[in-house]
């Protein structure tokens, strides 16, 4: 039978035009240009190249704080600095660390230096994003906005060939309709997944290959809103980071508060996917953070314009998995590659990419597949390991709470990276995920006043998020009779609290009876349903591509 | 700018009704500045009572304009008569219109043809010193805009139905209709007779009147009676995302974000709490009626009437209400 | 058949737009914050139009789509697009950054980019979704002098000229007969709209994308006929009456209600 998908010949398919994507591709342009200046007589086409986004355009779907370490980027693009407008970024004049009692704040007295940020930039990452991709264009690389990998192709022998991209035009049952395009199959001996975080190209690979790190990744799903506040409450170049209420001693996480030009801030909560408590709510949790007094008096009189969620990986240098292989590299947040003591993965995203363009580049000269090898080896040397080596026990020092924790942190800090206790066994966060029968207190909830605390709803409505309507939903639950029995009545369905955009409801049948509901066009892609849901069986796949959020400014 | 001209609107000698309200807005104006309200009327040979109609009304003239080539209607005669019958209409008119798929094809044209501008989809007209400053909505009623001509209020203004409900003065004495005479070449563009057609898909955003149903309708076939409600309204049906969702209506029934943005004479919400995806798709429409159980629902907020109640009991009855005279 | 479609980018449709701030506290346009797009009835615009090529390159004529926008640096992404999806060239008109223009200044502007064009047809989307005036197509068809029609379902070209059919108000429809050149305006939904495939965005990356400076045209913001004064949130101006009573006593209430405001037929 001939296959209904056009095939698409390339030599280099990168998945995702985020910071590492981007950056590899552009590094990979700058070497071939190199290149091709010094040996006229064997010139290599760029033409073979393609980066792949689902978002409608390169930086649609990126969302971060975002402090940035400049060093990556300043090495691959140092024209940034004069084009910091561009980036929405202003350098970092002024830092402080905060701890947030229910009613008070204290500033601690010292910033612990892994939350220095002098030098770095505050920056709008989906501008970075829009930045580099204009870059990579220029340098004559293709970039398909608005296409999604649907799945990774294989060969007989096990190796990967390339990326099946998303189906266009299929309805609510699947079936075509009229204008159906398929899509394409891109064969490349190169695939290059740099899909963000728990990318769903990277878990099929993870699933068929059993990748695994040296403990299972461990993830915390970060919420954000902008806010526009009145002239001179809070600094352009201003970084508070919080610790404490609301999270408690048990979740781990933190807030932040950065000062952005034009009066606006970026205001944000990061709660760790660990929780024993099934109703972990954290966009819940983040509108309680804005209730705190000292938060409230800030965002007095402001206005929120932008909201985002996103999950990231902390589980650092013990959680990475192998990252490369037989025709794929794994760069980025794919890769895991976060610090989650400095709360920066930018910088080792572009940096993962640089690299990646060294091997595969090396991989086209060559013609030799198995120089991609050399990638995984140089992630694990240099700049990479250098951060995140030293960092390797940050998140596991959490484990008994965030108080212990933060000594330990300390302790593990003038160590030079070792713990003096070693830990137990590590477990990804859905299984630590207790019954709700052993539940003793209330879940924090709040009813929001539209002003200063949202619901779900009308902070989806603020990421700009849509999708096509009429297409498959794209949460794909390998059971759903196990969520109206087993899990209501084990967890007592905690998607429906977990989700920060509502796209999960038990909807009440005409018997009595509750069933799972999607809501799937309010889906912001951050990816915490595929990670936290205690029984494993939803799988996020990408909706139709241009679909999801609009993080403009995020 | 010597007065208010009205072009009226017509089809088969009979005025269509909008034509009275931009009389309506055209004797308000005209009033507050001291102008005289001349009427315009093109209609073809056999249309001439359209003119008539209009000579009841408070006005200085009706100017009619007859001929043969004004019907069936076609833009570029319609252009010629215009162009020629506004010349004796004094010095630089302030030419109101109503705002239909009829003027949309013609004025910009006409206003060109004059050196002038023009201001479609106004919604009110007010006089800020010399300015004539027209609202309209703009970004699919998610703005309101205040516009104006730059050059000085003369030019053309044309005005959303249902915007100046005001019935229109009627005349103290009788109105003078004078004919006028007009060359029109042969056109370019050749119109056949207007039929019906069921349509494939409905443009709920020309709708006039939607009645939008919500999950709060619990079963589809209580559908039944939304469309019993819409037939008597006039409306076309609709429904928030959940029902379209959930197949009981098509997609593109879909008021709101990610479906359609509306702004019709009346929505009437039943059922519907009012997420902010649906309001920014409804909340231009000129008068929201919610029905809904809980009175808290958002819904309400933007609605300018609510009942608060039980729907499966408010809607029959409101059929009946409706029914009744 | 040489056709040219004119298209405009506008603010996505779900974008939550904010006001930008005026000289003395007035606003007059909203913030550039948001994603832009191509404005949905340009695009229904340049399907129909991809769809006649495509009838006449099946037919074994020639058959050509120009796109032509008005507007700042953005929208050469817009033209990127159409090229991606199957026109074969595109005309930028670059305004400067946050230089407004009302539809006659992009009606003269345009008409000034096309003075050297041949083509057969013009086709415009019926309004656009910004500012919605739904005259600039009207415009150009005066400044060029050609026949127009609005709020096109159907086109039918002939050797002679073209059959189109129009949408009249209440359900109703029309046939119009045009020479050629002509300008139609097109009513959305008029096709199905197509995906742009991944070879149409490498190939539309080797197509011709010329750019012409606004101020080249002799055509400036000082060229507009319309002027804003103020843009601001829609005014709530009534508040909301909760009608009370039993269910038949709030339907009367209501049925009386809207009787008097003549929403009932």
């Amino acid at each position: 039978m001939i296959s209904p998908h056009p095939e698409l010949p390339a030599e280099v398919v990168i998945v995702g035009a985020g910071p590492a994507g981007l950056a590899c591709a552009l590094r990979l342009a700058q070497i071939i240009d190199t290149h091709n200046a010094a040996h006229p007589e064997a010139p290599i086409s760029k033409d073979g190249i393609c980066v792949l986004e689902k978002g409608r355009e390169p930086g649609a779907h990126l969302l971060s704080g975002a402090v940035m370490d400049p060093g990556a980027l300043r090495r691959l693009a140092p024209e940034f600095a004069t084009d910091l407008a561009a980036l929405d970024a202003v350098p970092v004049h002024d830092d402080a660390a905060w701890f947030l009692s229910r009613r008070r704040a204290w500033r601690l007295p010292i910033t612990p230096p892994p939350l220095r940020n002098h030098g770095n930039y505050i920056i709008s990452l989906q501008k970075l994003g829009a930045w580099l991709a204009q870059k990579v264009e220029a340098a004559g690389i293709t970039i398909f906005s608005g296409v999604a990998g649907a799945e990774l192709l294989w060969t007989e022998s096990g190796r990967i060939a390339g990326v099946r991209t998303d189906d266009k035009g299929r309805d609510r049952d699947g079936q075509p309709k009229t204008g159906f395009e398929p899509g394409s199959d891109i064969t490349a001996p190169v695939t290059v997944l740099a899909e963000g975080v728990r990318g769903s190209l990277t878990e099929q690979l993870r699933k068929r290959l059993r990748l695994e790190g040296k403990i299972p990744q461990t993830f915390a799903l970060g919420i954000k809103e902008i806010w526009e506040l009145p002239p001179g409450r809070f600094p352009a170049g201003r970084v508070y980071h919080t610790l404490g209420w609301p999270l408690g001693n048990a979740l781990y996480g933190g807030g932040w508060i950065y000062g952005l030009p034009e009066n606006r801030i970026s205001l944000g909560l990061v709660t760790g996917l660990e929780s024993s408590d099934p109703r972990l709510d954290p966009h819940a949790l983040f509108q309680i953070f804005k209730t705190h007094p000292w938060v409230r008096q800030l965002l007095q009189d402001g206005e929120m314009i932008r909201f985002g969620a996103k999950a990231l990986p902390n589980g650092g240098w013990p959680a990475l998995m192998p990252l490369a292989g037989e025709g794929w590299l794994l760069l980025g947040d794919s890769a895991g590659f976060l610090n989650g003591q400095r709360l920066k993965g930018i910088h080792l995203a572009i940096e993962s990419g640089c690299l990646a363009a060294e091997s595969v580049f090396a991989a086209l000269r060559d013609r030799s597949p198995a120089r991609l090898g050399e990638y995984a080896t140089r992630a694990r040397q240099g700049a990479i390991r250098r951060e995140l080596w030293p960092a390797r026990n940050f998140h596991r020092a959490f484990e008994h709470g965030m108080a212990l924790g933060l000594a330990r942190a300390g302790l593990q800090w003038i160590m030079g990276g070792r713990d003096p206790f070693g830990f137990a066994p590590a477990r990804p966060g859905y299984q630590r995920m207790r019954p709700l029968a052993e539940m003793r207190h209330p879940a924090p909830a709040l009813t929001p006043d539209g002003r200063l605390t949202f619901d779900k709803m009308a902070d989806v409505y603020h990421s700009g998020t849509r999708h096509e309507e009429d297409q498959p939903a794209h949460l794909l639950i390998s059971d759903t009779q196990i969520c109206a029995t087993r899990c209501a009545r084990e967890f007592g369905n905690p998607c429906r609290f977990f989700c920060p955009a509502q796209v999960y409801e038990m909807a009440e049948q005409s018997d009595g009876s509750r069933q799972i509901h999607l809501n799937p066009s309010n889906c912001v892609h951050c990816k915490t349903c595929d990670i936290l849901d205690p029984y494993q069986i939803i799988t996020w796949a990408p909706p139709e591509g241009g679909g999801g959020p609009d993080y403009q400014g995020c | 700018m010597s007065s208010v001209c009205l072009l009226a609107e017509q089809s088969g000698g009979k005025l269509n009704p909008i034509t009275l309200e931009v009389l309506s807005a055209a004797q308000t104006l005209a009033g507050a500045a001291g102008l005289p309200v001349r009427a315009l009327v093109l209609c073809g040979a056999d249309e001439t009572q359209a003119a008539d109609a209009l000579a009841g009304y408070a006005l200085d003239k009706v100017i009619r304009v007859a001929h043969a080539r004004l019907a069936p209607y076609v833009a570029e005669s319609h252009l010629a008569a215009a162009l020629a019958a506004l010349a004796a209409c004094g010095s630089d008119p302030l030419v109101l219109l109503p705002h239909t798929y009829q003027t949309r094809d013609y004025a910009p044209r006409l206003a060109a043809r004059r050196g002038q501008g023009l201001i479609t989809d106004v919604t009110a007209l007010r006089w800020r010193e010399s300015r004539l400053e027209c609202s309209r909505p703009v970004y699919g009623g998610k703005l309101a805009a205040e516009v104006y001509l730059r050059a000085g209020p003369a030019g053309f203004y044309s005005l959303q139905a249902g915007a100046f409900p005001q019935p229109p003065a009627p005349a103290a004495r009788p109105v003078p209709i004078e004919d006028f005479a007009v060359e029109i070449p042969a056109p370019r563009v050749l119109a056949e007779a207007p039929f019906q057609e069921a349509r494939q898909s409905v443009d709920l955003s020309q709708a006039a009147a939607i009645v939008a149903a919500g999950r709060g309708i619990k079963e589809a076939k209580n559908l039944e009676m939304i469309r019993q409600l819409a037939a008597q309204l006039g409306a076309e049906v609709a429904a928030s995302r959940p029902l379209c969702d959930s197949g009981w209506l098509p997609m593109d029934c879909q008021i709101g974000s990610s479906g359609q943005t509306v702004a019709p004479r009346l929505y009437v919400a039943i059922g519907i709490s009012g997420a902010i995806q649906h309001l920014v798709g409804m909340k231009g429409a000129r008068t929201i009626v919610a029905i809904n159980k809980d009175p808290e629902a958002p819904i309400f907020e933007v609605a300018d009437y609510g009942l608060a109640g039980d729907l499966f009991a408010i809607v029959p009855a409101l059929i009946s209400a409706l029914n009744a005279a | 058949m040489k056709i040219i479609v004119c298209l405009k980018q506008v603010p996505a449709k779900d974008a939550p737009l904010r006001l930008a701030a005026g000289s003395d506290g007035r606003a007059t346009a909203i913030r550039e914050d948001v994603s832009f797009e191509m404005n949905e009835p340009d695009a229904y615009a340049l399907e129909a139009a991809l769809r006649l090529k495509e009838a006449c390159l099946a037919r074994q004529e020639s058959g050509e789509v120009a796109v032509l926008t008005v507007g700042p640096a953005r929208a050469a992404q817009m033209l990127r697009e159409a090229l991606a999806k199957g026109a074969d060239r595109a005309l930028h008109i670059e305004t400067p950054s946050g230089a407004e223009l009302d539809s006659h200044a992009i009606a003269v502007a345009m008409a000034a980019g096309l003075q050297s064009e041949n083509f057969d047809l013009i086709l415009t989307g019926l309004q656009s979704d910004d500012a919605g005036y739904a005259q600039t197509g009207l415009l150009l068809a005066e400044n060029l002098g050609l026949p127009h029609a609005t709020i096109i379902m159907k086109i039918e070209p002939h050797a002679g000229g073209l059959r189109v059919k129009r949408e009249l108000e209440g359900g109703r429809f029309q046939w119009l007969e045009l020479p050629r050149p002509a300008l139609l305006t097109i009513q959305s939904g008029i096709d199905k709209l197509r995906y742009a495939t991944l070879l149409g965005i490498k190939q539309a990356k080797n197509k011709p994308l010329a750019r012409l400076e606004l101020s080249a045209l002799g055509v400036s913001p000082g060229s507009n006929r319309l002027a804003v004064a103020r843009l601001a949130m829609p005014e709530k101006t009534k508040a909301t009456e909760m009608l009370a009573g039993t269910p038949a006593e709030m339907a009367a209430a209501l049925a009386q209600k809207l009787r008097q405001l003549h929403l009932v037929p």
